[in-house]
């Protein structure tokens, strides 16, 4: 089972707006000068008082346990939890913040870094671009936004970081084009590529990557690629400490199924994003339809508030 | 605190409530009271356990508190007992129990009554550490650090306010 984290009441200390409608907030904790630790890469579950819980990359720099800070670009079409916290937001409230988990590691052996980060996405990778400065390693960001006036942190990332270490490609600027295929062509033994934006940024940079060896490429996506022709079907879920089976029919989650059986899992996003469900498989044919288990982990890990299978798989629960 | 026994005076122990924690849900992290309600077969008023959504082993049970000793958690500071040599600060905000105590024999006081302030427990059950507990504050081998020392889960005979400072003395049953 993936661990639980200590929820904590933050305080918000400070928000400030940045280009392409992100809001920065500052959390800042009443009675813990000192914060949980966090790696470049990690993110928090921000508690929303609709009873929402939002995952949000950690972007300063992970020396400064003072704070957490975090970057969200208001989503007018998305599940609500953006808009609501650019609408109602103040400084001084109060919002239940978790200790941060990561499930989108810098390799520590790495020679040289590859960030690839689309709008949004640059989040992790601010985080990511600090440690690998403190740590004096090779690194290349690129940032790719539609324009220059829509591309949040440009400025603070261009101030901060060492010259040609970050890399902006604009659309509506032809003159800072890339050629992604170019760019990715020759894997450098020692080389580790990280990615993360918007879904067809994700899919763009996965099918370009696609001659990379896996553990050297890493990525992190803000909700599972899903398959609009997916149709789920029932399946089955057997327990492997008590035998015990559940059916799951088409239209409800495991995840769902478990709970009410009164099998305790955490869980936190329950679309595919977090973690906190994830649990071990240990047979049966699972179909997999989150955004967190690398390839290698999905020969044995299950994530079950999205994913399904075909008839019977048994979990290691 | 002494009683004449038979003729002799013997000492009677009579503890100190420290510190008093309650977490509003599962996983929220301890906030620490000055003064607390504490309700009869009940719980702490805020607490998890009072209003129901802490994390629960299935089995029924008794847990409208629970308290640890703060002898417990200086020797695990020091990393005594030496087998299994567990050294870990664990703070009262972060053990997860409502009381903390001094010079209460906590494992003495299973079906025991006691008081602390104006209000009286009962010792329940010997509380067992989780793993859960273990991977919430990122603390391997806490689990292991607080086997048999974890502290008491005591049901509420009679309610009441206590406050950190309070006397903690044994009762008649």
């Amino acid at each position: 089972m993936a661990s639980p984290r200590l929820i904590m009441k933050m305080k918000v200390a400070s928000l400030r707006s940045e280009l392409g409608d992100v809001s920065v907030i500052e959390f800042r904790h009443p009675k813990r000068p000192e914060l949980p630790p966090f790696e470049a890469g990690a993110h928090v579950d921000v508690h929303l008082p609709t009873g929402k819980i939002r995952q949000y990359s950690l972007m300063g720099d992970p020396a400064d346990l003072s704070r957490y800070i975090v970057g969200v670009k208001l989503e007018a079409k998305g599940r609500g939890g953006s808009a609501w916290l650019h609408d109602n937001l103040r400084v001084g409230d109060e919002v239940p913040v978790s200790a941060p988990r990561n499930h989108f590691r810098l390799s520590p052996d790495g020679a040289k870094h590859l960030l690839i980060a689309g709008g949004i996405g640059v989040t992790p990778m601010i985080a990511m671009a600090h440690a690998l400065k403190a740590q004096g390693k090779a690194f290349t960001l690129h940032y790719f936004s539609r324009s220059r006036s829509l591309a949040p942190m440009a400025r603070e990332l261009e101030a901060e970081l060492p010259a040609g270490s970050v890399v902006f490609h604009f659309d509506d600027e032809p003159s800072t084009s890339v050629d992604m295929t170019e760019l990715l062509k020759v894997v450098e033994e020692g080389t580790h590529l990280y990615y993360c934006g918007p879904p067809g940024f994700m899919a763009w940079i996965r099918a370009e990557s696609a001659h990379w060896p896996t553990q050297n490429v890493h990525f992190e996506a803000f909700q599972p690629e899903t398959d609009r022709d997916f149709v789920p079907e029932a399946f089955s879920v057997r327990l492997r400490s008590s035998g015990r089976e559940f059916e799951v029919p088409a239209d409800a989650s495991a995840l769902s199924i478990l709970r009410t059986a009164g099998v305790l899992l955490f869980s936190s996003c329950e679309n595919g994003v977090c973690g906190s469900c994830e649990c071990g498989i240990l047979s049966g044919e699972p179909i997999h339809r989150d955004a967190v288990l690398s390839p290698e982990a999905r020969t044995k890990r299950f994530i079950p508030c999205v994913s399904r299978a075909k008839g019977q798989i048994v979990l290691d629960l | 605190m002494g009683i004449q026994v038979q003729g002799i005076m013997v000492q009677v122990w009579s503890g100190e409530l420290l510190h008093i924690h309650i977490a509003p849900s599962a996983s929220y992290e301890m906030e620490e009271l000055t003064e607390a309600r504490l309700v009869a077969g009940k719980g702490i008023e805020g607490d998890r356990y009072f209003l129901g959504t802490g994390t629960y082993s299935p089995k029924p049970d008794v847990r409208d508190i629970t308290l640890i000793e703060a002898e417990v958690l200086e020797q695990l500071a020091l990393g005594e007992p030496k087998i299994p040599g567990i050294k870990l600060n664990l703070s009262p905000a972060d053990h997860r129990r409502n009381l903390t105590t001094r010079g209460v024999p906590v494992n003495h006081l299973i079906g025991k009554r006691f008081r602390v302030g104006e209000t009286i427990l009962r010792g329940a059950r010997l509380n067992f550490p989780c793993k859960y507990i273990e991977e919430l504050l990122g603390m391997p081998r806490l689990f292991e650090g607080l086997l048999n020392r974890s502290g008491l889960n005591c049901s509420i005979e009679s309610g009441g306010i206590i406050r950190p400072g309070d006397r903690i003395l044994p009762l008649e049953d």
